[in-house]
């Protein structure tokens, strides 16, 4: 199953694209590495605020990606488990940002008026409304591969950790008590200046809809 | 659940009993959830593989998973995203062992690439009674996805009588016995092919490196990792040099290095299983790993001479024929004077040289921005390919003396000083299509070799190209074999229009395989108003040069701004055509991999509609009666890979088999893992002799 070839967007607007993609190799490939710095982004909010990567010099930053329809999402949001989470780090002041990187047209993409309503129906709990991130720049440059695909980025710019919420793959909800959060763990030990255990996990979720 | 027992040692009567339970369980619980043989969900049907009757020994049994088309469920380790089936075994009368995970294939999920199983699969396991009936309460979860996925839970029981033997339905058993051969077996020295080297990776890395020794048949097998939390699930690099193969796997950005790791090995019929391999620490830059490409055996001098040799014959393929003979003609021509005709044919060269130098840049920089692409590609785009329908229209119009251009359109194409160069940047433009013999391996070694090496292949195959026109010119002597300059060189010009009007038409195809049936059209309107046009300008009354003019620059705005819009919507006519070629499946990684897992002869026609040499082939080799019959008799899975449009998918399949240009004929004999390349202008008794060498 070939999901590239049938995407419509073809031959000339590839040969162009590989042109810009050469002009800018690094963008290919610079994803968030934990250790490394984080990438740039600039993106706007549901309710129209840029929000960048330099706003939050100094500060704790956790990206999250969201997908409503995504079962994984679901899993975490219809149980209260990521909003709980929002809720318990940015209520130490740590800022917390919802991504959506679905492209128009396909599942979990939404408009900014949408964003603010499903942000309001599931208790979203993060520092802004969802980022609206439709082109998947900013997915791509972090590497995003899942729905949720988590980033845990220090005060000094350096990713601290990237992948899975938690070390339990399933879509049943029932299994979020028993399972071992990777980012609560990875948050509390940075915080606490001690080394990050597991930095890095396999994302489990759904493929984010570039 | 109420249950959380260990089945081993379970005893019978406390099975019951739980049983039981579990049954007023899921009675009373959800009411319609009474303990059953099967489950389902949404392109998912799952029941039990097992025996009518229970022997009193060990038993595989498994669950049978019934997947709709285009959907596919996970292996233990799902690869970038999705998850693996989950069976939670809540009791058993019995002993129940580790699920037994079938061998996976790669799918290629947009950005993604997961592992796991399209169509229907086997989950096994071994069950051994120790009771008068095998009972079994499990509860099940999966996922299922084709882009989006969807969870599906269910909860199984088996109770089955045992007695002295076991017996089957016989397609249960059949079913039972297809995945348990499937079923990576544990390596113990001599039944597993290859000897694993060694395993490296450098620990501030981003890669591991697995080096197999292959034994006699040096065949590379895919190799899966079993720890997605160490190395992504996309298709390693395979590079192969003498006896070994070297993989390099891509690991997930910041994982922290293990000790060791695991792998399933696999040649598409049998697997085997590489549990705790040790990892070796690496330097950083592994030395000959990422930076020195495989030359393919090859001396760089030989892929360049066949380079030579491949433009040189170039010269006499129908696509470079009608710009050449434009040449030839100008050449002859009474104003040629014998002291400017080397000075033209250099100028020839120098304008082949170029183009192809620029041609060769552009790959070499598209290929560094991680771009797959291949040779042809300037054919592969709408409006470049309508800007050669309307030079080659308005040249054949010219030469049929439909309307004398005077010295306007002779600048171009004709004596004038920057004309030899045009011609030769003309001749590369259209000798796309015509991939000659010796070409397509020169080609496939330009993608990979370093940059100065591709480069000199390019420069290789624009020396030839040019080499037997500069050779003309130098040596009047062969000149003057030609004939004097007559009135004949009226006729032969008027001649000489006829290949260029057939170029039109083949580009007019080609246009219509790339945007759809309204490239016809949008071809043919242009055409009309430039003739048109050309009327309007000849015809002195007042204005018509400036309605000429201002027709011929609307007309052109509108269908190429057409074409454009027509390519990027994606309109093309490629789903109709393939489905339409009779008996010719489009390409599919996924299902020429199971044709070969069950033996079956593939043969694979890498193909374009723009690649004049692949479309006479096509006609007059494969779409034979006696080939087709071939083919037909033999159960032969035939596969168009259609490279009209740029296709990663299919320029990756030609990347692995060192080519970057069609056509390529790839045959795998029955139980043949690695194809032969048949050469590149077909016939049909090379077919017959796949056939009958046997």
């Amino acid at each position: 199953m070939n999901t590239q070839g049938t995407s419509g967007k073809r031959s000339f607007r590839k040969l162009l694209g590989g042109v810009a993609l050469f002009a800018l190799p690094a963008l290919a490939l610079a994803v968030a590495v934990p250790g490394e710095k984080a990438p740039d982004f600039s993106e706007v909010d549901a309710a129209g605020e840029v929000r960048s990567l330099k706003d939050y010099e100094g500060q704790w930053l956790v990206l999250e990606w969201f997908n409503k329809d995504c079962p994984y999402v679901k899993k975490h949001y219809g149980s209260g488990n990521m909003q709980a989470l929002q809720k318990k780090y940015t209520d130490q002041d740590i800022n917390w940002l919802t991504v959506i990187s679905s492209a128009k047209g396909k599942q979990g993409y939404l408009e900014p008026a949408q964003a603010l309503e499903v942000a309001k129906s599931h208790n979203l709990s993060a520092s802004a409304p969802f980022l609206l991130d439709a082109d998947g720049s900013m997915g791509r440059a972090y590497g995003a591969k899942t729905t949720p695909h988590m980033f845990i980025i220090n005060p000094e710019g350096e990713v601290v950790y990237a992948g899975a919420i938690d070390d339990n793959d399933s879509a049943n909800p029932a299994v979020i008590p028993k399972s071992a959060n990777y980012v609560a763990t990875a948050l509390d030990e940075s915080m606490a200046g001690k080394a990050v255990k597991t930095a890095s996990s396999r994302a489990y979720g759904c493929s984010v809809k570039y | 659940m109420g249950c959380h027992l260990s089945f081993s040692f379970l005893n019978r009567a406390v099975f019951l009993t739980c049983c039981r339970v579990l049954l007023l369980v899921f009675a009373c619980g959800t009411g319609s959830a009474i303990a059953q043989e099967t489950a389902s969900g949404d392109h998912v049907q799952v029941r039990w593989l097992a025996p009518d009757t229970f022997g009193p020994g060990e038993e595989t049994i498994g669950f049978y998973f019934e997947v709709d088309p285009g959907w596919h469920v996970y292996w233990r380790n799902a690869g970038d995203s999705g998850a693996a089936p989950r069976f939670d075994f809540a009791g058993a009368s019995g002993e129940i062992g580790d699920i037994l995970w079938p061998f996976p294939v790669r799918l290629p999920i947009e950005h993604l690439t997961n592992l796991g199983y399209e169509g229907d699969v086997a989950y096994l396991f071994s069950a051994t009674p120790d009771a008068s009936r095998m009972e079994i309460v499990v509860s099940l979860e999966w996922l299922v996805c084709k882009v989006d996925c969807i969870p599906g839970y269910g909860n199984m029981t088996l109770s089955r009588p045992v007695a002295d033997a076991v017996q089957w339905q016989p397609q249960d058993k059949a079913l039972r016995d297809r995945f348990a051969a499937q079923v990576p077996v544990t390596v113990t020295g001599d039944n597993f092919p290859w000897t694993v080297a060694n395993v490296s990776a450098a620990p501030d890395g981003d890669t591991l490196q697995l080096i197999l020794e292959a034994g006699e048949g040096a065949a590379a097998p895919e190799i899966f990792p079993l720890d997605g939390g160490l190395l992504t699930a996309r298709a390693p690099q395979v590079e192969k040099s003498g006896d070994t193969i070297r993989y390099t796997f891509q690991r997930v950005p910041g994982a922290v290095l293990t000790p060791d790791t695991g792998f399933v090995v696999s040649d598409g019929e049998r697997a085997w299983q590489l549990d705790d391999i040790e990892i070796q620490a690496a330097a950083t830059s592994a030395p000959g790993s990422s930076n020195v490409p495989v030359d393919g055996g090859q001396p760089l001098w030989l892929l360049v001479l066949a380079a030579i040799a491949g433009g040189a014959i170039l010269n006499l393929m129908p696509c470079v024929f009608p710009v050449l003979s434009i040449k030839l003609f100008g050449l002859v021509g009474p104003e040629a004077a014998a002291s400017g005709r080397l000075k033209e044919g250099l100028r020839y060269a120098a304008g082949v040289l170029v183009t192809f130098a620029a041609l060769g840049a552009l790959l070499l920089v598209l290929r560094a921005g991680g771009a797959a692409i291949g040779w042809g590609f300037q054919l592969q785009s709408a409006p470049v390919v309508l800007g050669l329908i309307l030079l080659f229209w308005v040249m054949a119009l010219s030469f049929s003396g439909l309307y004398e251009f005077g010295h306007h359109l002779m600048n171009l194409a004709g004596n004038s000083r920057g004309g030899a160069f045009v011609t030769g940047v003309l001749a590369v433009f259209v000798a796309a299509p015509c991939t000659g013999p010796f070409m397509g391996a020169a080609l496939g070694a330009a993608t990979l070799l370093p940059a100065y090496g591709a480069m000199a292949i390019f420069l290789g195959l624009g020396v030839g190209l040019a080499l037997p026109f500069v050779l003309l010119c130098a040596f009047p002597a062969l000149l003057n074999r030609l004939p004097a300059p007559g009135p004949w060189m009226e006729t032969l010009r008027q001649f000489l229009a006829f290949p260029l009007y057939a170029t039109v038409i083949w580009l007019l195809w080609v246009l219509g395989r790339l945007v759809g049936e309204s490239g016809w059209l949008i071809g043919a309107m242009l055409m009309l108003a430039v003739v048109f046009a050309f009327w309007l300008g000849r015809h002195q009354f007042r204005g018509s040069r400036w309605l000429a003019w201002g027709l011929v620059l609307a007309a052109l705005v509108m269908s190429f701004g057409a074409a454009n819009k027509l390519q990027q919507n994606g309109s093309g006519s490629k789903a109709a055509q393939v489905t339409s070629d009779q008996g010719w499946q489009p390409y599919n990684r996924n299902a020429i991999g199971q044709a070969l897992a069950r033996n079956q002869a593939v043969f694979i026609d890498y193909t374009a509609a723009w690649c004049i040499t692949c479309q006479v082939n096509k006609k007059l080799v494969l779409e034979s009666e006696e080939v087709e019959t071939l083919f037909r008799e033999n159960d032969v899975y035939l596969v168009r890979a259609d490279w009209t449009d740029q296709d990663p998918e299919i320029t990756r399949a030609l990347g692995e088999l060192g080519r970057n240009s069609v056509p390529v004929y790839a045959w795998y004999a029955p139980g043949e893992r690695e194809p032969v390349l048949l050469p590149q202008i077909l016939q049909a008794e090379m077919i017959e002799a796949l056939f009958t060498d046997e």
